[in-house]
């Protein structure tokens, strides 16, 4: 009854069985070839990959120095609190934040949605986070994704908003600063210069990123730490200038806005000054106002301070007015003048003018007046720089623009005018010395105003016109004629140090512009720049009973529609000049009353001598 | 016929099968115990393994000392009891949900054990019982539909669990028996085409009732990316796609040698889910490297080469068929199980026989090696047994 050799007839289909069983496992061991033996090598890194987490660490910044070895920037540690860019719609997580670390929703809000940097970085919510903070928001890090706390290093400012337009400021790396970092490499959420120093240095003060090398299990929660490499902290950068001058300095131009204030111009708000020195091109002192505080950057600054800082009413006290604002130079352009009618032989210094109040060699009805309307009689090369006559200004403006050339330019260029002085700060403007090919292509769609005239190189003698300058040429314009005719190239970086304080690099003064003008012309011209601060000068007032003898311009620059700018520049001491102060108060009125008091306490501070305050009156152009 | 009385006892036991067995025991007590060993309770759940191993011993033993022929003619009791174990679940106050899936017993909330694990070895049962009247020749539409129809009813039952993974296996297991029990081969086309046609109608159905109406209706959409992982590895990058991904990186950076039992870095840092059930291999393999998933793979080749022989021995066409139900279940939970883990296969929940952590799971391996020892021990040509 049994099934005669069943077995027999299911053989093929056993086979085809087996043959499954050895294709399957078959199939099986091929791919396993493949990835653990073919391919292991790429598994094995990946698999690396997934149990470590490389933390990088910030490197502390580079200090900045004053040329006193006083530290004017320097950093110390503290914890700051990032939240991830997509987590600003988050509310109830930034409800949780804000309380974990005490400050107003708002505050949190306005910063997590901070969209002036790139979008994916993560911001800061806050710094200087207190370690209670730091250990809740550890704790229970499930309540808080996408928020990190980082150790990081922040920048203290010793000496407060002292010289904040020369030091700049930082702030978190933009998408362009990690794109053309070159050999730094940034992250997002680091600190980089903005402006001034901080900027101009950034290669030098950026250090380089420290790494942690973590083991992690899936859910990210570090078991242990595998390597570490210590963060290189960044050079420190020492600069020229002194501390204790730049203080002097801001002082002294704050005091002049006042003293603008207290004899009737109102408007003052806005200057600048600075000191150089005229043999090596080192600035001393650079003070802008108004100015801010470098400090209200860190740790991400509010969009409401950003506004303040950047709105039309503010008076864009981010700006600083020495190498960016761009005025006309006015009186204090008649000494560039003066040596370049010696230098082209317009006239000698024996040269002499009657000057009668009105002037009318371009004909009756082209007639100019002098400041001083009564006239100021016959005036010779000393006298009229010492009283800022015009007349003999428009004189000598007038023979140049007859001589046919624009040697009157050419010579301005030569000291610097018109072009940038290449000072290691970021940001200076140009200026502008007008000249036939400039009017035609800026006029270029209003044919009537395309010609050059006569009236247009007279304005420029007197530094009016189209003429503007930038109180860092005018600066070492005179600094050129009291150095022997060498325009140093004005720095603030005196230099870099080491680790151990050493310098690594040191800066060597450079001549920005030799203009070969003669010796005897420079000194007939310091002679009547001496006579200005002396008896009967535009600046006797201001420097009356100062023991250093000074040389130096005023000037009152006429500026349509609002209050006259207030210049003084010169140089001190005199017979041996070593350096130069230029100050400017816009809509600040006369320069010997304004400008000179504020060079005055300057050029007290650089040659060690008491510094006052004194009043004085000018009512010169 | 008296030099057959005369041998040993022992000789009836089909060694080879105990051996490799025991080996594969061992193999996945260890890998249990090495995947287990940094989760918190791990002791524990070393210990419930080591008891399903126990328990699985005692059903071995009893189904290789009972008569597995005393099985075959109840077809009609099995089927319903076939049935009573898949719905069980479903009975209010006695199933528990577990990863979605209502598949487990319960009782006053005390998980006893998956009934889908038993009901595999009841489908064989029912099956074989069916396919044996057949006498190794089925080529009768009525038979074939009867048979589907037999089929039909524990494989529909668990796809509305919904269980894909053992429906799966309900398949394979059908298509082994039926290859043995002597289904024509234009049968398995024809079969094959319309089951393929069939899942097509039933994804078409589904994009357009989805598309009309505006929602997930019959599959949900992330039951589809689950599926297709193995495909495309960003479907489901957070589940099915980041399980994957460990997976392989846990097999791939075993290399050749591996990193060594209890060396698995996948495992011991948690980057690998479920390290002790369904992705036990992944932890072999990255701890032993491919040269112990060789010795593995050689184990699960002498096992199913061991019931191959028993099954081609069978002094009937049932012992045959049960043996051909269980190589056609092991060796689609070999290739599903680690195919998954290696992107050849759609990820769905199968253990791996012998190795994976699970007590219902165990037990009903172990049954299976008892039926086949049953039928070793009676084969043909052995008298008086």
């Amino acid at each position: 009854m049994r099934l005669p050799n069943y077995q027999q007839q299911l053989k093929g289909r056993y086979a085809a069985l087996g043959v499954v069983v050895i294709v399957v496992l078959g199939l099986l061991l091929a791919r396993l070839w493949s990835m653990q033996v073919l391919n292991g090598v790429a598994y094995a890194k990946q698999a690396d990959k997934n149990l470590t987490r490389e933390v990088t660490t910030a490197a502390p910044r580079g200090r900045i120095l004053d040329s006193q070895g006083k530290e004017l920037v320097t950093n110390r540690a503290t914890m700051a609190v990032y939240v991830d860019a997509s987590a600003k719609g988050d509310s109830a997580l930034l409800g949780r934040l804000a309380t974990a670390l005490n400050i107003p929703l708002a505050d949190v809000v306005s910063r997590a949605s901070d969209v002036r940097e790139q979008a994916l970085a993560p911001r800061i919510v806050a710094v200087d986070v207190p370690m209670a903070a730091v250990a809740y928001i550890s704790e229970n890090s499930v309540l808080f994704p996408g928020v990190e706390v980082r150790a990081q290093p922040v920048r203290v400012y010793p000496m407060g908003m002292l010289a904040a337009h020369v030091l700049g400021y930082i702030g978190e790396a933009s998408q362009s600063d990690i794109a053309n970092a070159g050999s730094t490499a940034y992250q997002y959420g680091d600190l980089v210069g903005k402006s001034g120093a901080e900027v101009q240095f950034e290669n030098v003060l950026q250090g380089v990123r420290g790494s942690n090398v973590y083991q992690v299990d899936a859910t990210g929660k570090i078991q242990s730490l595998i390597k570490q490499v210590d963060a290189v902290a960044g050079k420190d950068v020492q600069l020229t200038i002194d501390s204790a001058v730049q203080a002097v300095t801001e002082q002294a131009l704050a005091q002049a806005i006042d003293d603008a204030h207290k004899s009737g111009f109102p408007a003052a708000k806005a200057g600048a000054a600075v000191a150089i020195n005229v043999k090596t091109g080192e600035i001393i002192s650079m003070a802008s106002l108004p100015t801010y505080d470098p400090s209200l950057f860190l740790g991400g600054i509010s969009e409401k301070n950003w506004t303040a800082l950047t709105s039309k009413d503010s008076n864009y006290p981010l700006t600083n007015r020495v190498i960016m604002g761009q005025y006309p130079a006015a009186s204090t352009f008649k000494a560039v003048v003066g040596l370049a009618g010696l230098e082209d032989k317009m006239l000698n210094t024996g040269t002499t003018y009657n000057c009668k109040g009105v002037w009318t060699e371009m004909g009756e009805q082209w007639k100019k007046y002098c400041w001083n309307h009564a006239g100021h009689g016959v005036e010779s090369f000393t006298t009229a720089i010492r009283d800022s006559c015009d007349i003999y200004f428009y004189h000598l403006g007038y023979l140049f623009y007859n001589d046919g050339g624009e040697k009157l330019q050419a010579f301005a260029r030569k000291f610097g005018f018109g072009q940038k002085s290449g000072i290691d700060l970021p940001g200076e403007a140009v200026g502008r010395v007008p000249d036939a090919a400039w009017k035609a292509a800026y006029n270029q769609n209003y044919p009537e105003y395309q010609g050059w005239n006569p009236g247009d190189t007279v304005n420029l003698a007197i530094g009016q016109g189209d003429l503007l300058v930038t109180p860092l040429q005018l600066v070492n314009a005179y600094a050129g004629i009291a150095n022997g005719g060498k325009v140093m190239k004005p720095h603030i970086l005196k230099a870099v140090l080491g680790a151990d304080g050493k310098a690594v690099y040191e800066y060597k003064p450079e001549v920005a512009f030799d203009t070969g003008t003669s010796a005897e012309n420079l000194a007939a011209m310091k002679a009547a720049l001496v006579s200005v601060t002396r008896s009967g000068g535009t600046a006797y007032d201001a420097f009356k009973g100062f023991p250093v003898t000074v040389a130096g311009k005023t000037g009152t620059a006429e500026v349509a529609g609002i209050d006259d700018y207030a210049w003084f520049v010169g140089f001190a001491p005199a017979d041996n000049p070593t350096y130069a102060v230029a100050v400017l108060v816009e809509q600040g009125g006369h320069g010997g009353s304004i400008a000179g008091p504020a060079a005055r306490q300057i050029f007290a501070a650089l040659l060690n001598l008491k510094i006052e305050h004194v009043t004085a009156t000018d009512v010169s152009r | 016929m008296t030099r057959v009385n005369e041998r040993p006892r022992l000789w009836f036991v089909n060694w080879p099968l105990v051996v490799v067995s025991i080996l594969l025991l061992a193999a996945g007590s260890v890998m249990v115990q090495s995947a287990t060993s940094g989760m918190t309770g791990g002791s524990a759940l070393f210990q419930r393994q080591l008891l399903g191993i126990g328990l699985g011993g005692v059903f071995m033993i009893g189904a290789w000392a009972f008569d597995y022929r005393k099985f075959q003619g109840w077809t009609g009791p099995l089927l319903i009891l076939d049935a009573l174990l898949i719905l069980s679940p479903k009975i209010p106050g006695l199933g528990s949900t577990v990863n979605g899936a209502t598949s487990w017993l319960a009782i006053g909330g005390i998980r006893l054990f998956q009934p889908s694990e038993p009901a595999k070895i009841v489908t064989i049962l029912v099956l074989a019982s069916v396919i044996a009247s057949h006498k190794g020749s089925i080529d009768k539409p009525s038979d074939v539909f009867k048979l589907v129809g037999i089929l039909a009813v524990p494989l529909g039952l668990i796809l509305v669990q919904p269980d894909l993974g053992t429906g799966m296996v309900f398949v394979a297991i059908a298509a082994g028996m039926l290859l043995i029990g002597g289904l024509k081969p234009r049968w398995f086309a024809i079969l094959g085409i319309s089951a393929a046609l069939l899942v097509g109608a039933l994804f078409g159905l589904n994009s357009v009732l989805d598309k009309a109406l505006g929602k997930d209706v019959l599959i949900k959409q992330y039951q589809i990316d689950r599926l297709m992982v193995f495909v495309d590895e960003t479907r489901d990058p957070l589940g099915a796609g980041y399980n994957l991904k460990q997976a392989k990186i846990a097999i791939g950076s075993g290399e050749f040698s591996g990193k060594g039992l209890g060396s698995s870095t996948q495992t011991n840092l948690r980057f690998l889910p479920n390290p002790h059930t369904d992705f036990i291999f992944a932890v072999t393999a990255e701890e032993f490297g491919f040269f112990g998933v060789i010795v593995l793979l050689g184990l699960y080749l002498a096992l199913l080469v061991a019931s191959l022989s028993i099954s081609a021995s069978s002094r009937d066409l049932f012992g045959s068929l049960i043996a051909a139900g269980l190589i056609a279940m092991w060796i689609f939970q070999v290739l599903e199980n680690i195919g998954m883990q290696i992107g050849l296969m759609p990820i769905t929940g199968i253990p791996l026989p012998f190795m994976s952590f699970g007590s219902s799971f165990m037990v009903t391996n172990m049954f299976g090696i008892g039926l086949l020892l049953s039928v070793w021990t009676r084969r043909q040509g052995i008298p008086g047994i």
